[in-house]
């Protein structure tokens, strides 16, 4: 899948998207190379992207998951037919590996056309001919050889081969027993031998030929006397018989498949696309995906979404995701207190948005979104992988600054804590300069900032995640696995629409005192906020 | 021929092992030689056998100087695993399976022969592509499998049910005690015992580096010195005796060393047959066999 321009790679690595291609990927060289080249859908073609997204949902509710898993187990066994198909295409004679590849290919359309049945979207060309003619020379159930039924006279061949081979065997071993006797040797050794002078007794052996001469013995070989000559010349002569039927029989297969090597080409790309929509299906069915109402402007909608990533490592955890519901347009504002779920908020629009451009079903119970042209996160997340000399502020400026360079839309803007590393007074002053710029650009966005009171003088959108639902019971735990599954159960993660100034609640002293922040610490910093915070909990 | 093909398999198995790779000191040392006695031996008493190579072998001149080399004449019952570049087009052979592993030859692919004929082997150049093809070769019916190894990539057949062959030959040492001192180091490298788990260890991750090897020897260590497999020892020659000699050298998967071979015949030195072939067997301890003068010589 390609990304460039659609989104940076640091938004690619806060959004996760590895973990999207991953879930994505096809099974054979065919799909593969299909997915390489995958690209988001422009805006205006939301028609396009949403017909895709229903075609994957519409084969992810026709198959069920053992369906769906045979079909690509079938696909897996696909060799990479294509150097064949187009070496054929051009006239070339091809090897038997290559009529296997084809035979395994043409059986697998078979078994796919088959496990899809009237569910496949597209027309799966079976290559018939090219299947029939190949199952002649289907052995041992999953191999090939050029049978002796390709060719009448290819037995006889063969056969006559085989007899010669014997002959000449024979001649051979008459000649070598003959000198292992002369030389009182249990067996004749190998082609190459050595005679120990003092163990030969008389001249060396009539059939033996000295080929190097050392002081205490002689290299020999075999000398082929006049009735094994006749047998090797009859035996080479039968295996070029051979050689050249199996030839006539290669060349005549090759043009059959150079004659339907269009079809088998088409046959390809189709087995390629069925494959990377198989996957698509199996993404909607695992994850119960839907298909988005793709939007005009600037609005972004959905409830019981998912970040997929984040869901999927909860769960080797053994832990829950609590999905979440969002409805804006434009620029808006998200507030709740620290590990409260605000980044995971902006890393679901993203997603969502993603998937959306890739004309894929969605991990929401319902979504409306705009086919974005770009998509951009800003701020905690990013790698410092470049900039090696700018302070965090600096790096963030500096992003901020090039992200409003690229003027395509629509365009989705997912900014976390921007200016969270210089002054509350200046951060919130470069904050609300930022939301007024946005949205004079009308860049959707969603802005996740812990400072109070930006919404409302930004005129924007206020959400807020709820946070803890009680003050956390008990000593701080030491273990940190421990904490995390107890601040999950007592953080209401439910992102709700702020109506009216609320001052921000970020929950962070009852979290430090959670990861193991000792007592009087934790006490300390209740009496230097004013003592009265902690029973609003 | 075949008899001393007969006795490396009688070898083989009586340690119990299903397979035998050949190595070898260097290069031209007979193991295509002696890979081509054991399948003749197979082949005579009617055993079906699979057989491949780390790398390529049976070549018809040697590629590094094209000088002609030994062939292998298969027959009908041997499975092949070998790059797809290399199949002769004749006569056919059966196309059994197909395979990912890549040579430089292009991917590996499992035939049967149907018809005889000269075969060159050029066998996956990994360990692991060794591991699946000498496994794909049982699951194709193989009853023994042939392996043409390489020293330092044999640590696939590491701890398994697989009998190794030493071939020794003049080619590559300029003199015959040079040649018996490589090999017999060869051997013992090889044979590194299997470690003690209730001895004293360090345990070595990866390759055992001459390096490390001075520094464990100087701080006078004492513990088993324990390797993944024999192939683990990047110390060779002589320097192997004589470290040997220091530390507790053990591995967690061992080789079964069984035979020694002996080639005495150089490309340009030969070496006194019999004398070469005693001087191995008294060195290394295990049974010698010279395939062109026909003798052998007990452990």
């Amino acid at each position: 899948m390609k990304f460039e321009g659609f989104f940076d790679t640091a938004t690619a690595t806060a959004l996760r998207f590895d973990w999207l291609v991953d879930e994505l990927q096809p099974v054979t060289d065919y799909g593969r190379r299909i997915f390489a080249q995958l690209e988001p859908f422009a805006p205006g073609q939301h028609a396009r992207a949403q017909e895709h997204a229903q075609r994957i949902a519409t084969m992810s509710a026709a198959l069920d998951a053992s369906r769906i898993d045979a079909v690509r187990e079938a696909l897996r066994s696909a060799p990479d037919a294509s150097g064949a198909i187009a070496r054929a295409s051009m006239g070339d004679a091809l090897t038997d590996v290559n009529f296997l590849e084809i035979q395994r290919f043409c059986d697998v359309l078979a078994r796919t056309g088959t496990l899809l049945g009237e569910h496949s979207p597209y027309t799966l060309p079976l290559c018939e001919e090219v299947h029939r003619t190949l199952e002649r020379g289907r052995s041992a159930k999953f191999g090939f050889y050029l049978e002796d039924r390709f060719d009448s006279e290819l037995a006889a061949a063969r056969t006559h081969l085989r007899d010669a081979q014997a002959e000449f065997e024979n001649a051979r071993a008459l000649l070598t027993a003959r000198i292992a006797h002369s030389l009182d040797r249990a067996d004749g050794g190998t082609a190459e031998f050595i005679i120990m002078r003092d163990e030969l007794r008389g001249p060396i052996p009539q059939g033996v030929r000295v080929i190097r001469e050392a002081p205490t013995y002689y290299l020999c070989e075999l000398e082929l006397d006049e009735a094994a000559l006749q047998a090797l010349r009859r035996r080479d002569d039968a295996t070029g018989r051979v050689a050249c039927l199996e030839e006539t029989v290669r060349a005549r297969l090759s043009d059959v498949i150079r004659t339907k090597s269009a079809e088998l080409q088409e046959a390809s790309s189709v087995l390629g696309a069925i494959d990377v929509l198989v996957a698509a299906a199996r993404f909607t069915q695992r994850h119960a995906c839907t298909v988005a109402q793709y939007a005009l402007g600037d609005v972004f909608e959905f409830t019981g979404a998912h970040f997929l990533p984040l869901q999927s490592e909860l769960e080797r955890q053994d832990r829950t995701y609590t999905p979440i519901s969002l409805k804006f347009c434009g620029a808006a504002v998200l507030t709740g207190p620290n590990m409260g779920g605000k980044s995971i908020g902006l890393k679901t629009c993203g997603f969502i948005a993603a998937c959306a451009a890739f004309g894929l079903p969605v991990p929401a119970t319902s979504a409306k979104v705009a086919l974005f042209a770009h998509i951009a996160w800003l701020g905690v997340g990013i790698a410092d992988d470049e900039e090696g000399l700018l302070s965090s502020f600096a790096r963030e400026v500096v992003r901020l600054r090039d992200t409003l360079l690229i003027k395509r839309q629509p365009e989705l803007l997912l900014i976390d804590e921007f200016a969270r590393t210089t002054t509350p007074d200046e951060g919130r002053a470069l904050l609300l300069a930022l939301i007024a710029r946005l949205r004079e650009r009308q860049i959707c966005a969603l802005v996740a900032t812990h400072l109070s009171g930006i919404a409302s003088a930004a005129g924007v959108s206020h959400f807020a995640v709820r946070g803890l639902r009680s003050m956390p019971e008990g000593p701080p735990d030491a273990d940190l696995h421990a904490a995390l599954a107890q601040l999950a159960q007592l953080m209401d993660y439910t992102i709700e629409l702020v109506t009216g100034d609320s001052k921000n609640a970020a929950d962070a002293i009852f979290l430090a005192g959670l990861l193991g922040m000792d007592r009087p610490f934790i006490e300390s910093a209740w009496q230097l906020l004013g003592g009265g915070e902690k029973q609003k909990h | 021929m075949g008899l001393i093909g007969a006795e490396l398999l009688s070898l083989a198995r009586k340690a119990g092992a299903k397979s035998i790779a050949v190595v070898g000191t260097g290069k031209n040392v007979g193991k295509t030689v002696v890979v081509a006695t054991i399948c003749d031996a197979l082949r005579a008493e009617g055993t079906p056998y699979g057989l491949t190579s780390i790398g390529r072998d049976g070549e018809a001149v040697d590629v590094a100087d094209a000088l002609a080399k030994p062939r292998l004449l298969l027959h009908p019952g041997a499975v092949i695993a070998t790059a797809r570049g290399v199949l002769p087009a004749a006569p056919a052979a059966q196309i059994l399976d197909l395979s990912a592993l890549a040579s430089a030859a292009g991917e590996i692919v499992y035939a049967g022969v149907r018809q005889s004929a000269f075969y060159e082997i050029a066998g996956p150049p990994t360990a692991s592509g060794i591991r699946a093809s000498v496994r794909r070769l049982f699951e194709l019916d193989a009853k023994f499998v042939v392996l043409d190894g390489a020293v330092d990539r044999i640590a696939a057949l590491a701890g398994e049910q697989h009998a190794v062959v030493v071939a020794a030959g003049a080619s590559n040492s300029g003199t015959p005690a040079e040649a018996v001192a490589e090999v017999r180091a060869l051997v013992a490298r090889l044979q590194i015992p299997k470690a003690d788990p209730a001895a004293p260890a360090l345990v070595i991750d990866g390759a055992l580096a001459p390096s490390t090897v001075a520094k464990l020897i100087a701080a006078g260590e004492t513990r088993q010195i324990v390797v993944r497999d024999p192939t683990q020892v990047a110390v060779r020659g002589k320097a192997f005796l004589a470290l040997s000699t220091h530390l507790q050298l053990r591995c967690e998967r061992p080789l079964v060393v069984i035979a020694v071979t002996v080639a005495s015949i150089g490309r340009d030195r030969y070496f006194e047959p019999r004398a070469f072939l005693e001087e191995v067997a008294s060195a290394t301890g295990l049974p010698a066999f010279d395939s062109y003068a026909g003798k052998m010589v007990a452990a």
